[in-house]
């Protein structure tokens, strides 16, 4: 009978009046690889996060091996016997290999056999980490931690960087872990992987465990089912459109062959009165997909065609003036919180270099004035970072109303919004669409992706592998995200 | 399952052994380039170069080298001090006032208590700002204010003086270079070449290079930066004695605190301290420091009007940072 190892009981944290956990219950047993899974905002990177140290918890315990603990940092959790392998890796571009070793004391010659288990065996350690690819950064970290024998190991999405060759062999290193009496708390989207490596998995989601059970036990549809939970409150769904567009038509947004980052070979289109939908887990090239369709990034390879122009930005500015504008995740980064809300408004104006006299507010009042009616921001609130988290999304897509444009991005403008705010963005969204602009939305809010899209596209490691008919169900979503074939 | 044989592949090709030279001490070698050919220009000028030219170049820079190296250790870190200038003014008063009328052996034991107290007051700077969670350019301003008031409080104007065997060990008699030599590379030595090997010394580069990194590493960050801070004090006490033993006197005069923290600022840049930190070291910013001093020399040298000495220094430290900074970018993109 094994014992419980690590013990989590009513955990709790609130960032503000985000409630990231509400009350997380986990057990895991000695000498068990056990999974943590759940959608994105469920609540995983929180938990990881106060496991680790790196942050502490409003409420609840974490018993260790018995013993009441509380983290203040990173390195009272190792001390304690909890190791994270963290998304990022814990070290030091600017620093050799043994450098980074001697921060954290790790004997080097361990460390060079626990590399040698994983296949690599001629890393010279002199080596800088920033010369290094990413998937030996990871390895060296899961290295530093197997090192210290501890008897939790944390790995956070430890297989999304590694080839699959590499990842056969660090499971064996890690079932051999286990034997020996260690246990493993693994969190990843690769549900294939969860059936392959792991005793048992909990389900989070909403900030609650909802489900623990083994993987052999009901599958990867077990899975995703347990992550979506009850469908919630029915948003009234749309009447349907018809895009009337034949194929000769011009498409306002083409991309071909677009490989830039993670992203590869990624084509779609969209065109004139369409919106596309765009779905997908955590990092599997998203933000890097619209930076590049932003004018942030200059693509390896492939073309981003604009109204038949080709895009060829050297900033958001150019992309902006040949009409692509993104509105993003941020609202913090999209707006000037201590400015008003009219310079809010036109600040997309008054960017051009020729603006520079005084700025005619009259005239612009009317532009405003007819802006916030629209979008019926509530205009109360004199600096634009006092408006509600509904209403600063209502700016970020108005300013580009005052100023106009041929295709927006839009980047989960949904996310953290009350239902009545999304229901009003979903209309000015579609009416958007309906008065002659394309517009490509990324969204992690699946269910409500049938209100708003035409068709929806799913990225999944870089590339964009499904298109699915908008009034999929939740389910099939959600199992395409994570890379799993569906039936159309 | 067996472990199967390792792939070669995986790990990239190391770089190979004059690379890593060139990328770790490469700014290094230009500046001690540039520094000979400044050298040399110099040389040139004078009808006769002995000890007493040689003196004036290396005890001149001696101030700015210390306080280079003290301002380098903190960017490195991840931080700056804008106040270090002026914690040079307070330690030169302060040991000009209690090193007047006493003997050699004096002036030494109280030299040391000069820098422990300019040690001291890193330490507070230093949990100042990680206390405050202020950010340190604020916080290390308002010290400035404060340190430089303090000094007129205890030396209201230039005065108070110190022991001339005292003056002769460490800055040297009037054609004695070797003392300020030694003394400079006795510090870089001693202190710096053990620190830069040590753990500490890893740590300090870790939070400047990558903070949240190293948070997660488990480096303990808050304390490692008020060390930082704590030895940029101490460098600057050490300056400020040396300043002592130079001009034979101390001086509070405010204006005098932020030449010299920019001048500080100056020698860390441009021997090769990149003000986002985790770069450099601090051979640079002594040598940087002489070729900051040899430009006024030269130009006055030359018969051009001295007066266009900074404007001369203020260009060479933008060409040489712009370039460096140039080819360091060009070599990651590839």
């Amino acid at each position: 009978m094994s014992e419980t190892v690590l013990q989590v009981r009513n955990l709790a944290k609130r960032y503000g009046p985000v409630v990231a956990l509400r009350s997380v219950d986990l057990d895991i047993k000695r000498g068990e690889i056990h999974a943590l899974l759940g959608a994105n905002g469920a609540g995983k990177s929180t938990l990881v996060k106060i496991l680790s140290g790196v942050a502490q918890a409003d409420a609840g315990s974490i018993m260790l091996t018995g013993r009441s603990v509380r983290f203040r940092n990173p390195s009272q959790a190792r001390a304690a016997g909890l190791a994270t392998v963290f998304q990022e890796p814990a070290l030091i571009g600017e620093l050799t290999v043994r450098e980074n070793l001697s921060l954290t004391h790790s004997d080097p010659y361990q460390v060079r056999e626990a590399l040698a288990s994983f296949g690599v065996s001629d890393l010279q350690f002199d080596e800088l980490v920033r010369d290094l690819p990413l998937f030996l950064l990871r390895l060296i970290d899961l290295a530093k931690q197997l090192v210290l024998s501890p008897r939790v190991l944390l790995l956070d999405e430890l297989t999304a960087a590694l080839p699959s060759d590499i990842t056969e062999r660090v499971f064996s290193v890690l079932r051999e872990a286990v034997r020996a009496g260690q246990s493993i708390l693994f969190i990843s989207h690769r549900l294939a992987e969860v059936m392959e490596l792991c005793d048992r998995c909990t389900v989070l989601r909403d900030g609650c465990n909802v489900e623990t059970f083994e993987p052999r036990d009901g599958g990867e549809g077990r899975m995703v089912a347990a992550m979506l939970g009850t469908p919630p409150e029915q948003l009234t769904a749309r009447e349907s459109r018809v895009i009337h567009h034949t194929q000769e038509q011009v498409p306002l947004l083409d991309v071909k062959h677009l490989t830039v980052g993670p992203l590869r070979d990624v084509s779609f289109s969209v065109h004139k009165g369409e919106v596309v939908g765009l779905i997908a887990l955590e990092g599997q090239g998203q933000d890097v997909l619209f930076a590049a369709l932003a004018g942030e990034y200059r693509p390896s390879s492939g073309q981003i065609v604009v109204c038949g122009k080709p895009l060829s930005a050297r900033g958001p500015a150019d992309a902006i003036r040949q009409g692509l504008v993104l509105v993003p995740a941020d609202r913090a980064t999209a707006l000037l919180p201590k400015r008003p809300i009219r310079e809010n408004l036109t600040l997309p104006l008054y960017a051009r270099f020729r603006s520079w006299g005084a700025i005619r507010w009259k005239a612009e009042k009317r532009r405003i004035e007819d802006v916030v009616r629209r979008l019926a921001i509530d205009a109360r609130a004199g600096a634009a970072g006092r408006l509600s988290g509904g209403n600063q999304q209502k700016l970020t897509i108005g300013r580009w109303l005052a100023s106009g444009f041929q295709v927006l991005l839009l980047f989960d403008p949904t996310r953290g919004i009350d239902i009545g705010t999304k229901r009003q963005l979903y209309v000015l969204i579609r009416d958007l669409a309906a008065a002659g602009a394309g517009i490509l939305m990324f969204t992690s809010e699946l269910r409500e992706i049938s209100l708003v899209a035409d068709r929806v596209l799913v990225l999944y490691n870089g590339q964009i592998i499904e298109e699915l008919p908008p009034d999929t169900d939740e389910e099939t979503l959600l199992s395409a995200c994570h890379g799993l074939e569906v039936a159309r | 399952m067996t472990t199967a044989p390792p792939r070669p592949a995986l790990v990239p090709k190391p770089t190979s052994r004059w690379a890593r030279l060139r990328r770790r001490h490469g700014w290094l070698i230009v500046t001690a380039g540039f520094l000979l050919v400044l050298f040399f220009w110099r040389f040139s000028q004078l009808p006769k170069f002995g000890g007493f030219e040689l003196r004036t170049i290396t005890a001149g820079a001696m101030v700015v080298a210390f306080l280079g190296m003290g301002q380098a250790i903190v960017i490195i870190s991840g931080g700056i001090d804008l106040a270090l200038g002026a914690a040079m003014v307070f330690a030169n008063c302060l040991s000009a006032l209690w090193m007047k009328g006493q003997h050699t052996g004096m002036c030494f034991l109280l030299a040391i208590a000069v820098i422990a107290i300019g040690a001291a007051i890193g330490t507070i700077v230093g949990t100042t700002i990680v206390l405050s969670r202020v950010p340190d350019i604020v916080v290390t301003l308002a010290y400035l204010f404060v340190l430089s008031g303090a000094a007129l409080l205890i030396l209201n104007q230039p005065g108070g003086g110190t022991a001339q065997g005292f003056r002769s060990a460490v800055a040297g008699g009037l054609s004695q270079p070797l003392p300020s030599i030694l003394w400079t590379v006795g510090v870089l030595s001693v202190l710096w070449m053990p620190l830069k090997r040590s753990t500490l010394g890893v740590k300090l580069y870790a939070i400047g290079g990558n903070r949240a990194a190293a948070y997660l590493a488990g480096v303990d960050v808050s304390r490692v930066r008020v060390v930082a801070y704590t030895l940029g004090g101490m460098f600057a006490g050490m300056a400020g004695v040396i300043n002592t033993a130079y001009t034979g006197s101390g001086d509070p005069r405010s204006s005098i605190g932020l030449a010299a923290t920019l001048s500080s600022i100056a020698a860390a840049v441009l021997g090769g301290v990149a003000l986002t930190g985790g770069v450099g070291g601090l051979v640079g910013p002594v040598l940087a420091a002489v070729v900051l001093g040899l430009i006024p020399a030269i130009m006055l040298g030359e018969g051009v009007d001295p007066n266009l000495a900074q404007v001369v220094q203020g260009c060479v430290i933008i060409v040489v940072v712009m370039i460096g900074t140039w080819l360091a970018v060009k070599r990651r993109a590839t």
